[in-house]
């Protein structure tokens, strides 16, 4: 087989997020921000509108397991391919110079065994960081049940290393994947986190790991309350959430007509709140068991603390600031900053980049509200003009709208 | 009437200029800066050439940073590199803005001049920032690299820096195509030069990186959820003249 058949079915395989082996990487390249910052540069654009900035694909899609939402599962009768290191490394160097991408993304089905595939993930980021002194970004996959020294030796070589969850509970990873235990998750997981710590030059741009959404009825109290032990407990630096896109037709998977994609974002959002704006899982879920699909969940905390509002622009430290929905990291930074030197009106707000059409009902400027009549707003009213004009857009321009909507979010996560 | 400052088109000479006209107390609201080959004569104009000193706009330079800091010469030097109309004279009235301010001037964003120096840098920081990711280069005869692009904004200098350290270990040419000018790195220092055209021929290998990279391109794309339009917003036309994949 060569090359460019290799690549269409390795990359195809990638595509999609739905294999540990694959999952969630493509978000993967879309993230590199602030502390993130990794691979941050897109280099091209697909004609979905997704930012390519990594060579993302599989090294084999051969697996020798049989999860039933992967394409790639033992018991598909699909097309394999497996490349050689070599000819991984001579493609993303010929890529990378000619400025394709900023590195690479390699991920793998289980082939052979666990530690035939990790030693090929191994020989072929060595190849690229001793043979071809390639400096660009590299991030590969652990693969479950590999042996911890290979992942070591791996680790030194690449900037990020991510063994996927998957599945946020034993009980769903028990029903979808027969091979995999929690164990074989956890325990390289926990390793490349201790070693980060005891050593430099390891996996230098952290942790990550990936979530399949909608495939079990796993909550999203339970989904964000994993997300923030695994924050805390082993320091990841990113967990990816990934809509199941059905691909087999599987009876133990919940009946997924479309990809949940705007839960999917909102687990964005509400992560974004507990890593970033020191939100915690238990103030996301005081009542309910999932998200707000109808507003971010910034605003659903609000509308439940309505106490807490409205918030003195030209006083409200920080901490007050960013739980304003609207007011972003780097508004809440400008209003502190040029606060200093004049008071702020509800003018100077939009042009630091305050949102105002969510905003307006939680601030005063001065002591005065947006509009007279906004002053005791009820939840209730509130979210129905924050949602109409988005329900009303969203038909409009209806998946265009919905994509971007999500796409930027992505992004930023911001709120 | 106008007192017309004549600079020969580089940024030290600008800044000579600048330095020239501050010490001579005339009104600021009076002064026009022209480069010296885009000025047209008017009837009672009596132009004054200042020419490059490289001294005098060293100390300038530095003499802004003191008082504010790098970001801000950065943003001067960015304004400088845009196509923005009279983009001269603003940067001298900013930087009358910034010695007397220092680095608050950054709050005076209701102040016209402060507002254009802003939209004219963030442009060129924007194009930069796409290029960084939308260059293409061709390996040529040679296995020297070779990019070509037709920037809006004179950013030959800003993106050669960056990839020379992306692509510290190889040779390669970029090729501002709009302008004329190249930029010849050979993994030891960058040279610039005006009024050159070049034609290369590509390696061997170069049709099938091509070949693959398109392939790779077209199959990362996710059919049913194909939004051309979301595309152009994140990469507008005027890139794809050199895309390979969109070629
Ligand atoms: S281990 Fe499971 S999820 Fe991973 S590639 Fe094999 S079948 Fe797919």
């Amino acid at each position: 087989m060569d090359i460019l058949e290799k690549l269409q079915i390795l990359g195809a395989a990638a595509k999609y997020d739905v294999s540990c082996a694959s999952s969630g990487s493509k978000r993967e390249v879309n993230y590199g921000i602030g502390s993130t910052f990794t691979a941050g540069i897109c280099h091209s654009w697909t004609d979905d509108g997704r930012c390519i900035s990594l060579l993302k694909i599989l090294f084999t899609n051969e697996c020798i397991f049989d999860c039933a939402y992967c394409i790639n599962r033992k018991s598909n009768d699909i097309k394999r391919a497996t490349f050689t290191p070599h000819e991984v490394a001579e493609l993303t160097m010929n890529f990378y110079k000619r400025n394709y991408i900023e590195g690479l993304f390699l991920s793998s089905a289980i082939k052979n065994s666990p530690d035939w595939t990790m030693e090929m993930l191994y020989k072929t980021v060595y190849l690229l960081r001793h043979k071809y002194q390639f400096n660009g970004y590299i991030h590969v996959k652990a693969i479950p049940y590999a042996s911890l020294d290979l992942i070591r030796k791996t680790g030194f070589l690449a900037d990020r290393m991510s063994v996927n969850i998957e599945l946020p509970s034993e009980k769903s990873l028990k029903l979808l994947c027969p091979n995999k235990t929690k164990e074989s998750i956890l325990k390289p997981m926990e390793f490349i986190t201790r070693v980060g710590e005891e050593e430099r030059n390891f996996v230098s741009a952290g942790q990550s790991t990936q979530m399949i959404i909608g495939a079990t009825e796993d909550s999203d109290r339970k989904i964000i309350t994993l997300s923030q032990h695994l924050y805390k407990k082993f320091k990841l630096k990113r967990v990816y959430y990934s809509a199941y896109t059905p691909v087999n037709d599987d009876p133990r998977i919940l009946k997924v007509e479309k990809p949940p994609l705007l839960r999917e974002h909102r687990l964005y959002q509400a992560d974004w709140l507990i890593r970033v704006y020191n939100f915690t899982a238990e103030e996301l879920f005081e009542k309910d068991e999932n998200l707000d699909l109808e507003v971010d969940p910034k605003v659903m905390w609000a509308l439940r603390h309505l106490d807490k509002f409205p918030v003195e622009v030209n006083k409200a430290s920080y901490e007050e600031l960013i739980r304003v929905p609207g007011i972003g990291i780097k508004s809440a930074r400008r209003i502190i900053k040029n606060r200093v030197f004049h008071s702020l009106d509800f003018d100077d707000l939009k042009k630091i980049g305050v949102v105002l059409k969510r905003a307006k009902f939680f601030i005063t400027c001065n002591g005065k509200t947006y509009e007279r009549h906004l002053i005791d707003l009820q939840p209730e009213k509130i979210k129905l003009q924050l949602t109409e004009k988005a329900a009303a857009q969203q038909r409009m321009q209806q998946l265009s709208f919905f994509d971007k909507e999500i796409f930027t979010s992505v992004i930023t996560g911001e709120i | 009437m106008y007192n017309v400052f004549l600079y020969d088109g580089t940024f030290d000479g600008l800044l000579t200029c600048i330095d020239e006209i501050l010490s001579t107390h005339i009104n600021e609201d009076e002064v026009v800066i022209v480069e010296k080959d885009k000025y047209q004569p008017m009837f009672f104009d009596k132009p004054i050439y200042v020419t490059l000193d490289k001294n005098r706009s060293q100390e300038l330079r530095q003499k802004v940073i003191n008082v504010s800091d790098k970001m801000i010469f950065k943003k001067i030097y960015y304004c400088f590199l845009s196509e923005s109309q009279n983009k001269e004279t603003y940067i001298y009235k900013y930087i009358k803005l910034v010695l007397k301010h220092g680095k608050k001037v950054k709050y005076l964003y209701h102040d016209d001049v402060v507002n254009f120096v802003e939209k004219a840098s963030k442009n060129v920081s924007r194009e930069i920032g796409k290029y960084m990711g939308l260059m293409r280069f061709n390996e040529i005869k040679g296995g020297v690299l070779y990019a070509q692009f037709e920037p809006t904004n004179d950013i030959l200098v800003p993106i050669s820096y960056f990839f020379r350290e992306r692509l510290k270990s190889f040779k390669w040419i970029i090729h501002d195509k709009k302008r004329s000018k190249l930029s010849i790195y050979d993994t030891r220092m960058i040279k610039f030069l005006n009024g050159m055209n070049l034609n290369a021929s590509f390696s061997d290998n170069e049709n099938l990186y091509q070949k693959l990279w398109k392939l790779y391109f077209k199959t990362m794309a996710i059919e049913e959820r194909k939004n051309l339009k979301l595309q152009r917003q994140n990469m507008p036309k005027k890139y794809w003249k050199y895309l390979i994949e969109k070629n």
